[in-house]
């Protein structure tokens, strides 16, 4: 069976910055699969690069087998992408931009709709469905965004910071829509920093650090009996030792009290 | 108090280097403004001073009316060109321990910090010297200076906050975009009035200086001019006015700190097919033309472009009538009507620009160099769809105007050829030249900051092609030959198709750096 992604030394500099330096990003067909990382790490520019969003400066990316730059008409109608900044067409309402981007893609109109209905009522959009998406919250952002996403039924969902900045009634929405997708056998690839929801969503795991890959499999083997967060740590040079050097006038009772001055 | 102005200024000075830091455009634009305004400052000063050689009713004149212009400028361009800077927004503020006196002390100094309020002080600074007379003119004008400062300090940011709360919410925002428009309409108002015959303009100058001479700048020109008791009283009561609006700003400050913004409640929009459902198959190309009529309809950005290319034929069709002696022959209907064509499809000369950030979701859709010509062709379409009621109507009213309603069908003919050649034009200049368009465009750039090169090249590239692709017919035309309108659509179609093939050809191969030059920050 073949992977859903796979990419072979992919590479992006910016200037004389290595965002991405030789990534092999493998995700087994049908895994609710996290990649996480911290800050910087090159989750965000990986993910561009192998939805088509972002043109890479070496190596290549497999989608269901497929080139994503040479079967550029094959990629595009198996996958669906929600990158992060959330930056949809502003000035349509959210039933119309569900509408256009079915049809964009060649769905009939009555098809369209339907779909895009049963989206709304899931989603809990049914009431903002006729509000301009400029006045959306980030919540209601995210859950239109995953729903244009869902909306041609893609084998393979790329999303990027899906829950962040989401209320926990519409994460868990979220969570569920989700959960019944990659039931069915499809795969859904999302990046993340927060290790909680990785562990309990994913079976799947890859963890970047400075453009490179440092660990990478099912969720059991990169925990390796310890919890994903302590192994995460410890993967990518977990905090530094605080010390006591700094920050002694923090809290309620100050360490020394020749703090006061500066004004 | 002192300690408070000091900080907010120095804050200014900070915001201003930071946005320097790196960009090189950002600094040759800096140093543009500096030469802008030090030249506007000596000139100022200069023609303030010359005014002493005209006699002295005009003097007293001239003064009221540039006193007025420049406080009328004060109050208006802050909003119309740079909306909230940082240090505008007092809501940036709020949550800083600082009581409102020191808030509106900080906030005054940071006004009165940059470039161009040295510059209004110099240009202000200029009126006594040449309408002040003997010790007690000098003295009440420089007090007349530092007043006239203060006013359009105070009322500058009297407006900024009073409309703070609205310009936090988007339809507020959406607003003031279109009152961008009004710049626009004001830069054609000069070639209007030079080309309209209104009479003397000495007899207009003195119909405004009445009109303006008692407002307060008024007050404070007539101040200097008398030197005397009079004077000193007008000048308490500009003085007692400058307190008064400080009033009110620090009362409209209080309140913008504590108002909360309400901008997500907002209605549903009318939705529905609309005419692109009815008239085209169903599929991609219909759902294009949807989308890009409700944008025409509802996006600020796009009101702008299409009232400013209206608003700049009008003016063109109106000087250019005028202007031409013995009257005007069948050609000046035609010509308008296509110049007012190519006016709306130079908005089309990049055309990814108001989708912006926006467009990856056309990227992750489209797969093929045939849904991408799709999309272009459905942009077209819309565009034409939108352009053709109202070239119809430019083309009436300039045949009528000029006295050849024979001219109206010749002219609604060329002027779709001259939309046809400009839209394929700016598929080419889209996709070669792209460039980002700010959320919120003012009336001095198109572009996002670094990327004001690219907005030049691309409207210079357009305007180029498509007046070397006219020429095939317009001169034949100008020559007479008009039954040649009648082959105009045509060749129009001709262009524009070649345009959308050769445009996606390049564009389809580069999408990716499409989406990042139409998506940075602004």
């Amino acid at each position: 069976m073949t992977d859903a992604v796979r990419t072979h030394a992919l590479l992006k500099r910016y200037g004389p910055q290595v965002a991405v330096a030789g990534v092999d990003l493998v995700v087994p067909a049908g895994s609710f699969a996290g990649l996480v990382g911290p800050n910087g790490a090159g989750k965000t520019t990986t993910l561009s690069m192998v939805t088509g969003l972002l043109r890479p400066d070496g190596g290549r990316a497999e989608v269901g087998g497929l080139d994503v730059w040479r079967d550029q008409l094959q990629v595009k109608a198996r996958i669906g992408v929600l990158p992060e900044g959330l930056r949809l067409f502003e000035r349509l309402s959210g039933r119309e931009l569900l509408l256009y981007c079915g049809r964009l893609r060649g769905i009939p109109r009555a098809d369209v709709e339907r779909r895009a209905a049963e989206l709304l009522r899931v989603m809990d959009l049914e009431d903002a469905a006729g509000k301009l998406v400029v006045d959306y919250s980030t919540g209601m952002r995210k859950k239109i965004g995953l729903a244009a996403a869902l909306l041609h039924n893609p084998a393979v969902l790329f999303l990027d910071e899906p829950f962040e900045g989401v209320d926990p009634v519409s994460a868990s929405t979220l969570t569920e829509v989700l959960r019944r997708y990659t039931a069915s056998g499809s795969t859904v690839i999302f990046s993340s920093h927060v290790m909680d929801l990785v562990e309990r969503l994913c079976d799947w795991v890859s963890v970047m650090s400075g453009g490179h890959i440092v660990a990478q499999g099912p969720i059991g083997e990169v925990r390796g009996g310890h919890s994903l967060n302590e192994a995460f740590l410890r993967l990518v040079g977990g905090p530094r030792a605080a010390g006591d050097a700094g920050l002694s006038w923090l809290g309620s009772q100050p360490a020394s009290p020749a703090v006061q001055e500066e004004a | 108090m002192i300690g408070t102005a000091a900080l907010f200024a120095q804050l200014k000075l900070r915001l201003i280097a930071g946005a320097l830091r790196g960009d090189l455009q950002r600094k040759l634009g800096f140093v543009f403004t500096l030469v802008m305004a030090a030249g506007i400052a000596v000139l100022g000063f200069g023609l303030m001073t010359l005014v002493r050689l005209a006699p002295r009713d005009l003097a007293t004149d001239l003064v009221v009316v540039a006193y007025t212009a420049i406080l009328v400028g004060w109050m208006t361009v802050p909003l119309l060109a740079f909306g909230l800077d940082d240090t505008l927004d007092p809501a940036r503020l709020s949550l800083f321990p600082l009581r409102t006196r020191e808030l509106a002390t900080g906030l005054l100094a940071a006004s009165a910090t940059g470039a161009w309020p040295v510059a209004t002080l110099i240009v202000v600074a200029g009126a006594p010297a040449g309408l002040a007379d003997g010790p007690g003119g000098v003295l009440i004008g420089l007090v007349a200076v530092l007043l006239q400062f203060a006013l359009c300090l105070v009322l500058s940011r009297l407006v900024t906050t009073s409309l703070s709360g609205a310009l936090r919410t988007r339809r507020g925002r959406d607003l003031l975009a279109v009152a961008a428009l009004f710049v626009v309409l004001l830069a054609q108002l000069p070639n209007v009035l030079l080309n309209a015959d209104l009479g003397d303009p000495a007899a207009m100058l003195r119909g405004a200086a009445d009109v303006l001479r008692w407002t307060p700048p008024g007050l404070l020109a007539h101040a200097m001019a008398d030197g005397g008791l009079a004077g000193l009283a007008e000048v308490a009561v500009v003085a007692l006015l400058v307190v008064l609006a400080a009033w009110l700003w620090i009362k409209a400050l209080n309140r913008a700190l504590v108002t909360p913004d309400a901008s997500t409640q907002t209605a549903s929009v009318r939705e529905g097919g609309g005419l692109a459902d009815r008239i085209l198959p169903d599929g991609p190309l219909a759902a294009v033309v949807a989308k890009e009529l409700k944008y025409l309809r509802r996006e600020p950005r796009f009101r702008v472009l299409w009232f400013s290319a209206i608003a700049v034929s009008v003016a063109i069709a109106f000087s250019l009538s005028s202007n031409t002696p013995g009257g005007a022959g069948p050609g000046l209907p035609i010509g308008v009507t296509s110049m007012a064509a190519i006016m709306i499809a130079l908005q089309s000369g990049n055309v990814y620009g108001i989708d912006g950030p926006s467009l990856w979701m056309n990227v992750v859709a489209i797969g093929s160099e045939d849904g991408f010509r799709t999309d272009l062709a459905g942009r077209h379409l819309a565009s034409a769809i939108a352009a053709t009621p109202l070239l119809v109507l430019i083309a009436v009213a300039a045949s009528l105007f000029t006295g050849h309603p024979g001219a109206i069908p010749l002219a609604v003919l060329a002027a779709w050829g001259a939309l046809g050649v400009g839209l394929g034009v700016g598929t080419v200049t889209s996709v070669t030249i792209p460039y980002t368009v700010p959320e919120r465009m003012n009336a001095f750039t198109g572009a996002a900051p670094g990327q004001g090169g690219q907005a030049f090249a691309s409207a210079m590239g357009a305007f180029a092609g498509i007046f070397a692709l006219s020429l095939p017919l317009a001169i034949p035309i100008a020559f007479g030959l008009v039954w040649l309108c009648a082959v105009a659509p045509v060749y129009g179609l001709l262009i524009e198709t070649l345009g959308r093939r050769l445009g996606t050809t390049i564009g389809f191969a580069r999408m990716p750096e499409l989406v990042a030059a139409v998506s940075r920050p602004t």
